[in-house]
Protein backbone atom coordinates (compact mmCIF):
# COMPACT_ATOMS: atom_id res chain seq x y z
CA UNK A 1 0.00 0.00 0.00
CA UNK A 2 2.94 2.77 0.81
CA UNK A 3 4.79 1.27 -2.05
CA UNK A 4 2.05 1.98 -4.21
CA UNK A 5 1.64 5.67 -2.75
CA UNK A 6 4.74 6.33 -2.84
CA UNK A 7 4.96 4.72 -6.82
CA UNK A 8 1.53 7.23 -7.18
CA UNK A 9 3.56 10.39 -5.95
CA UNK A 10 6.82 9.68 -7.72
CA UNK A 11 4.42 9.96 -11.02
CA UNK A 12 2.78 12.58 -9.73
CA UNK A 13 5.75 14.62 -8.98
CA UNK A 14 7.43 13.76 -12.46
CA UNK A 15 4.09 14.84 -14.56
CA UNK A 16 4.30 18.30 -12.39
CA UNK A 17 7.78 18.32 -13.01
CA UNK A 18 6.94 18.96 -16.95
CA UNK A 19 4.65 21.98 -16.19
CA UNK A 20 7.45 23.77 -14.33
CA UNK A 21 7.98 26.94 -15.93
CA UNK A 22 11.99 26.97 -14.54
CA UNK A 23 14.67 25.27 -14.10
CA UNK A 24 17.66 25.61 -11.45
CA UNK A 25 20.88 24.45 -11.07
CA UNK A 26 22.66 25.60 -7.65
CA UNK A 27 25.93 23.97 -8.18
CA UNK A 28 27.19 24.76 -11.65
CA UNK A 29 30.46 24.50 -12.48
CA UNK A 30 32.25 27.21 -14.08
CA UNK A 31 36.20 27.56 -14.78
CA UNK A 32 38.72 29.17 -16.43
CA UNK A 33 42.07 28.57 -18.02
CA UNK A 34 45.15 29.72 -19.46
CA UNK A 35 48.02 28.11 -20.54
CA UNK A 36 51.29 29.93 -19.16
CA UNK A 37 54.77 28.92 -20.05
CA UNK A 38 55.74 27.96 -16.15
CA UNK A 39 52.17 26.68 -14.69
CA UNK A 40 48.69 26.00 -16.22
CA UNK A 41 46.09 28.56 -14.03
CA UNK A 42 43.10 26.79 -13.60
CA UNK A 43 39.96 28.20 -11.09
CA UNK A 44 36.90 26.24 -10.60
CA UNK A 45 33.86 26.93 -9.03
CA UNK A 46 31.37 24.35 -7.89
CA UNK A 47 28.55 27.08 -6.72
CA UNK A 48 27.15 29.25 -9.40
CA UNK A 49 23.62 29.69 -9.72
CA UNK A 50 21.66 29.32 -12.73
CA UNK A 51 18.27 29.98 -13.87
CA UNK A 52 16.51 28.51 -17.06
CA UNK A 53 13.10 29.78 -17.96
CA UNK A 54 11.29 26.76 -19.88
CA UNK A 55 8.58 29.64 -21.31
CA UNK A 56 11.22 32.24 -22.73
CA UNK A 57 14.50 30.31 -22.80
CA UNK A 58 16.00 33.25 -21.04
CA UNK A 59 19.19 31.84 -18.90
CA UNK A 60 20.86 33.90 -15.58
CA UNK A 61 23.97 32.75 -14.26
CA UNK A 62 25.28 34.55 -11.00
CA UNK A 63 28.68 33.12 -9.29
CA UNK A 64 30.52 34.32 -6.03
CA UNK A 65 34.23 35.37 -7.03
CA UNK A 66 35.46 34.02 -3.56
CA UNK A 67 33.95 30.81 -4.50
CA UNK A 68 36.78 29.97 -7.09
CA UNK A 69 39.35 27.59 -6.37
CA UNK A 70 43.01 27.15 -7.61
CA UNK A 71 45.52 24.99 -7.04
CA UNK A 72 47.82 27.44 -5.68
CA UNK A 73 46.99 29.67 -2.68
CA UNK A 74 48.65 32.70 -3.66
CA UNK A 75 46.95 32.05 -7.15
CA UNK A 76 43.26 32.94 -4.97
CA UNK A 77 44.84 35.38 -3.25
CA UNK A 78 46.09 37.11 -6.40
CA UNK A 79 43.02 36.24 -8.22
CA UNK A 80 40.65 38.12 -5.11
CA UNK A 81 42.86 41.02 -4.45
CA UNK A 82 44.36 41.96 -7.08
CA UNK A 83 42.48 41.23 -10.22
CA UNK A 84 38.91 40.46 -9.39
CA UNK A 85 38.77 42.48 -6.39
CA UNK A 86 36.33 40.11 -5.05
CA UNK A 87 35.33 42.61 -2.27
CA UNK A 88 34.33 45.28 -4.23
CA UNK A 89 33.20 43.39 -7.07
CA UNK A 90 31.60 40.34 -4.96
CA UNK A 91 29.47 38.40 -8.05
CA UNK A 92 29.86 37.75 -11.49
CA UNK A 93 26.43 37.91 -13.30
CA UNK A 94 25.37 36.28 -16.97
CA UNK A 95 21.66 37.67 -17.91
CA UNK A 96 20.95 35.98 -21.77
CA UNK A 97 18.49 34.42 -23.67
CA UNK A 98 18.91 30.83 -26.24
CA UNK A 99 18.70 32.40 -29.51
CA UNK A 100 15.78 30.50 -31.42
CA UNK A 101 14.49 28.75 -28.60
CA UNK A 102 11.42 27.00 -28.58
CA UNK A 103 10.24 24.58 -25.69
CA UNK A 104 11.09 21.12 -27.41
CA UNK A 105 15.14 21.86 -26.90
CA UNK A 106 13.95 20.92 -22.99
CA UNK A 107 13.49 17.87 -23.66
CA UNK A 108 15.47 16.85 -27.10
CA UNK A 109 18.76 14.79 -26.89
CA UNK A 110 21.81 17.43 -26.57
CA UNK A 111 21.99 20.04 -29.51
CA UNK A 112 23.84 23.08 -30.25
CA UNK A 113 22.60 26.10 -28.60
CA UNK A 114 23.49 30.23 -28.95
CA UNK A 115 23.02 32.22 -25.90
CA UNK A 116 23.35 36.17 -26.56
CA UNK A 117 23.44 38.22 -23.67
CA UNK A 118 25.09 40.42 -20.99
CA UNK A 119 28.22 39.44 -18.68
CA UNK A 120 28.94 41.56 -15.89
CA UNK A 121 32.35 41.00 -14.09
CA UNK A 122 34.66 43.22 -12.53
CA UNK A 123 31.69 45.79 -12.50
CA UNK A 124 31.95 46.01 -16.44
CA UNK A 125 28.83 44.85 -18.33
CA UNK A 126 29.30 43.72 -21.99
CA UNK A 127 27.01 42.01 -24.66
CA UNK A 128 28.19 38.82 -26.22
CA UNK A 129 26.91 35.80 -27.62
CA UNK A 130 28.65 32.52 -27.02
CA UNK A 131 28.35 29.08 -28.54
CA UNK A 132 27.09 26.01 -25.80
CA UNK A 133 24.43 23.08 -25.48
CA UNK A 134 21.47 22.57 -24.09
CA UNK A 135 19.29 19.06 -23.57
CA UNK A 136 18.54 15.63 -22.05
CA UNK A 137 21.90 14.20 -20.98
CA UNK A 138 21.33 10.75 -18.88
CA UNK A 139 17.96 12.12 -18.11
CA UNK A 140 18.63 15.08 -16.81
CA UNK A 141 18.73 18.81 -18.31
CA UNK A 142 22.10 19.73 -19.15
CA UNK A 143 23.60 22.61 -20.10
CA UNK A 144 27.47 23.70 -21.24
CA UNK A 145 28.94 26.22 -23.03
CA UNK A 146 32.52 26.90 -23.61
CA UNK A 147 33.99 30.31 -24.87
CA UNK A 148 36.64 32.80 -24.67
CA UNK A 149 36.94 36.41 -22.67
CA UNK A 150 39.95 39.18 -22.44
CA UNK A 151 40.27 39.94 -18.74
CA UNK A 152 41.03 43.50 -20.50
CA UNK A 153 37.70 43.72 -21.87
CA UNK A 154 36.41 43.86 -18.40
CA UNK A 155 39.41 46.53 -16.55
CA UNK A 156 40.77 43.78 -15.36
CA UNK A 157 44.38 44.86 -14.85
CA UNK A 158 47.02 42.32 -15.32
CA UNK A 159 50.50 43.96 -13.98
CA UNK A 160 53.05 44.10 -17.18
CA UNK A 161 55.14 41.59 -15.22
CA UNK A 162 53.09 38.46 -15.78
CA UNK A 163 50.77 40.01 -18.32
CA UNK A 164 52.62 38.13 -21.39
CA UNK A 165 52.73 35.09 -19.24
CA UNK A 166 49.05 34.67 -18.20
CA UNK A 167 48.12 35.55 -21.99
CA UNK A 168 45.45 37.57 -23.17
CA UNK A 169 42.27 35.32 -23.53
CA UNK A 170 40.72 32.88 -20.46
CA UNK A 171 38.78 30.28 -21.43
CA UNK A 172 35.89 29.88 -19.80
CA UNK A 173 33.50 26.46 -19.09
CA UNK A 174 30.31 26.40 -17.93
CA UNK A 175 28.10 23.31 -16.95
CA UNK A 176 24.84 22.72 -15.02
CA UNK A 177 22.35 20.09 -14.47
CA UNK A 178 19.05 21.69 -14.31
CA UNK A 179 15.87 20.42 -12.30
CA UNK A 180 12.83 21.33 -11.92
CA UNK A 181 11.66 24.02 -9.64
CA UNK A 182 8.40 25.05 -8.82
CA UNK A 183 7.11 28.32 -7.89
CA UNK B 1 89.60 37.84 -1.00
CA UNK B 2 86.89 40.61 -0.34
CA UNK B 3 85.24 39.52 -3.84
CA UNK B 4 85.19 36.14 -2.97
CA UNK B 5 83.47 37.45 0.21
CA UNK B 6 80.95 39.79 -2.14
CA UNK B 7 79.76 37.37 -4.16
CA UNK B 8 79.49 34.20 -1.32
CA UNK B 9 77.29 36.86 0.02
CA UNK B 10 75.34 37.68 -2.93
CA UNK B 11 74.75 34.08 -3.44
CA UNK B 12 73.51 33.82 0.03
CA UNK B 13 71.06 36.07 -0.41
CA UNK B 14 69.97 35.34 -3.98
CA UNK B 15 69.25 31.65 -2.54
CA UNK B 16 67.42 32.87 0.96
CA UNK B 17 65.51 35.26 -1.84
CA UNK B 18 64.42 32.20 -4.01
CA UNK B 19 63.75 30.16 -0.75
CA UNK B 20 61.02 32.91 0.40
CA UNK B 21 59.50 33.27 -3.18
CA UNK B 22 58.85 29.46 -3.56
CA UNK B 23 57.80 29.10 -0.41
CA UNK B 24 54.80 31.76 -1.18
CA UNK B 25 54.54 30.01 -4.48
CA UNK B 26 53.76 26.25 -3.22
CA UNK B 27 52.05 28.06 0.31
CA UNK B 28 49.51 25.46 1.06
CA UNK B 29 45.99 26.56 1.47
CA UNK B 30 44.52 27.12 4.68
CA UNK B 31 43.91 24.04 7.14
CA UNK B 32 40.19 24.76 8.80
CA UNK B 33 40.56 22.76 11.47
CA UNK B 34 43.97 24.93 12.58
CA UNK B 35 42.25 28.49 12.25
CA UNK B 36 40.73 30.47 14.49
CA UNK B 37 37.08 30.31 14.31
CA UNK B 38 35.87 34.14 14.08
CA UNK B 39 32.34 34.15 14.45
CA UNK B 40 29.96 31.40 16.51
CA UNK B 41 26.49 31.42 14.48
CA UNK B 42 23.23 29.77 14.47
CA UNK B 43 22.47 28.58 10.82
CA UNK B 44 18.64 30.38 11.26
CA UNK B 45 20.15 33.52 12.69
CA UNK B 46 22.79 33.80 9.42
CA UNK B 47 20.27 33.29 6.79
CA UNK B 48 18.17 35.54 8.44
CA UNK B 49 20.80 38.30 8.57
CA UNK B 50 21.93 38.07 5.16
CA UNK B 51 18.14 38.09 3.67
CA UNK B 52 17.80 41.44 5.70
CA UNK B 53 20.61 43.27 4.34
CA UNK B 54 22.99 40.78 1.99
CA UNK B 55 25.72 43.80 2.16
CA UNK B 56 26.19 44.03 5.14
CA UNK B 57 25.86 40.71 6.13
CA UNK B 58 28.53 39.64 3.45
CA UNK B 59 31.18 42.40 4.64
CA UNK B 60 31.00 40.78 8.17
CA UNK B 61 30.79 37.44 7.10
CA UNK B 62 32.73 37.25 3.83
CA UNK B 63 36.23 35.37 4.08
CA UNK B 64 35.69 34.73 7.72
CA UNK B 65 35.67 31.81 9.84
CA UNK B 66 32.43 30.63 10.97
CA UNK B 67 31.17 27.91 13.10
CA UNK B 68 27.64 27.36 12.43
CA UNK B 69 25.03 25.47 14.16
CA UNK B 70 22.36 24.35 12.26
CA UNK B 71 19.70 21.26 10.87
CA UNK B 72 20.92 19.50 8.53
CA UNK B 73 18.77 19.50 5.72
CA UNK B 74 20.59 17.56 2.73
CA UNK B 75 23.50 15.20 1.82
CA UNK B 76 24.74 14.86 -1.66
CA UNK B 77 27.95 14.30 -3.00
CA UNK B 78 28.90 16.78 -6.30
CA UNK B 79 29.90 14.95 -9.41
CA UNK B 80 33.54 15.93 -8.86
CA UNK B 81 33.39 13.77 -5.49
CA UNK B 82 33.05 16.65 -3.41
CA UNK B 83 30.65 16.44 -0.34
CA UNK B 84 27.90 19.19 0.10
CA UNK B 85 25.71 19.28 3.08
CA UNK B 86 23.13 21.62 3.71
CA UNK B 87 21.67 23.20 6.84
CA UNK B 88 18.32 24.26 7.75
CA UNK B 89 16.83 24.55 3.97
CA UNK B 90 17.62 22.51 1.09
CA UNK B 91 16.95 25.65 -1.94
CA UNK B 92 17.65 28.84 0.73
CA UNK B 93 19.98 27.01 4.00
CA UNK B 94 23.51 26.93 4.31
CA UNK B 95 25.58 25.13 1.70
CA UNK B 96 28.88 23.70 2.93
CA UNK B 97 31.60 22.35 0.53
CA UNK B 98 33.53 19.99 2.70
CA UNK B 99 37.32 20.19 2.85
CA UNK B 100 38.16 17.04 0.20
CA UNK B 101 40.99 16.08 2.56
CA UNK B 102 38.94 16.16 5.43
CA UNK B 103 36.49 14.19 3.75
CA UNK B 104 38.86 11.72 2.66
CA UNK B 105 40.27 11.20 5.61
CA UNK B 106 36.82 11.25 7.96
CA UNK B 107 34.28 9.02 5.34
CA UNK B 108 32.82 7.45 8.42
CA UNK B 109 31.94 10.77 10.13
CA UNK B 110 30.55 11.99 6.86
CA UNK B 111 28.08 9.06 6.22
CA UNK B 112 26.84 8.38 9.90
CA UNK B 113 25.51 11.57 9.40
CA UNK B 114 21.87 12.03 9.30
CA UNK B 115 19.67 14.45 7.59
CA UNK B 116 17.16 16.13 10.07
CA UNK B 117 19.76 16.15 13.26
CA UNK B 118 21.68 19.05 14.85
CA UNK B 119 25.20 19.48 13.27
CA UNK B 120 27.86 21.97 13.87
CA UNK B 121 29.94 22.90 10.71
CA UNK B 122 33.11 24.95 10.58
CA UNK B 123 34.24 26.55 7.50
CA UNK B 124 34.40 29.99 5.28
CA UNK B 125 31.97 32.19 4.84
CA UNK B 126 31.52 33.30 0.85
CA UNK B 127 28.60 35.42 0.87
CA UNK B 128 24.85 34.57 -0.45
CA UNK B 129 23.46 33.87 -4.01
CA UNK B 130 20.50 32.28 -3.08
CA UNK B 131 21.83 30.45 -0.04
CA UNK B 132 24.58 31.00 1.82
CA UNK B 133 27.87 29.11 0.66
CA UNK B 134 30.59 27.98 2.75
CA UNK B 135 33.75 26.21 1.58
CA UNK B 136 35.92 24.94 2.22
CA UNK B 137 34.02 23.74 5.39
CA UNK B 138 34.76 20.87 8.56
CA UNK B 139 32.12 18.76 10.43
CA UNK B 140 33.25 19.67 14.29
CA UNK B 141 30.19 17.89 16.30
CA UNK B 142 27.16 16.11 15.57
Amino acid sequence: MLKKLFILIFITASIGAFGQSKFIAKNAYISFYSSTPLEDILGESNEAVTILNAETGEIGFQALMTTFHFKRALMEEHFNENYMESAKFPKARFNGKIEGFNKDMLTAPVANIKVTGLLNVHGVEKTITVPGTLGIENGKLVGTSKFKVTPEDYGIVIPAIVRDKIGKEMEVTVKANYLPFGK
Amino acid sequence: MKIKYAIILVLVIIVIGAGIGLKMFFKPHADISKLKTEFKVEASGLIEEFEQDENAATAKYSEKILEISGKLASKNKLQNGTDLLILEDEMQGVSCQLDSSWSAANQETIEALETGSPITVKGICKGYLMEIKVSPAIVISK
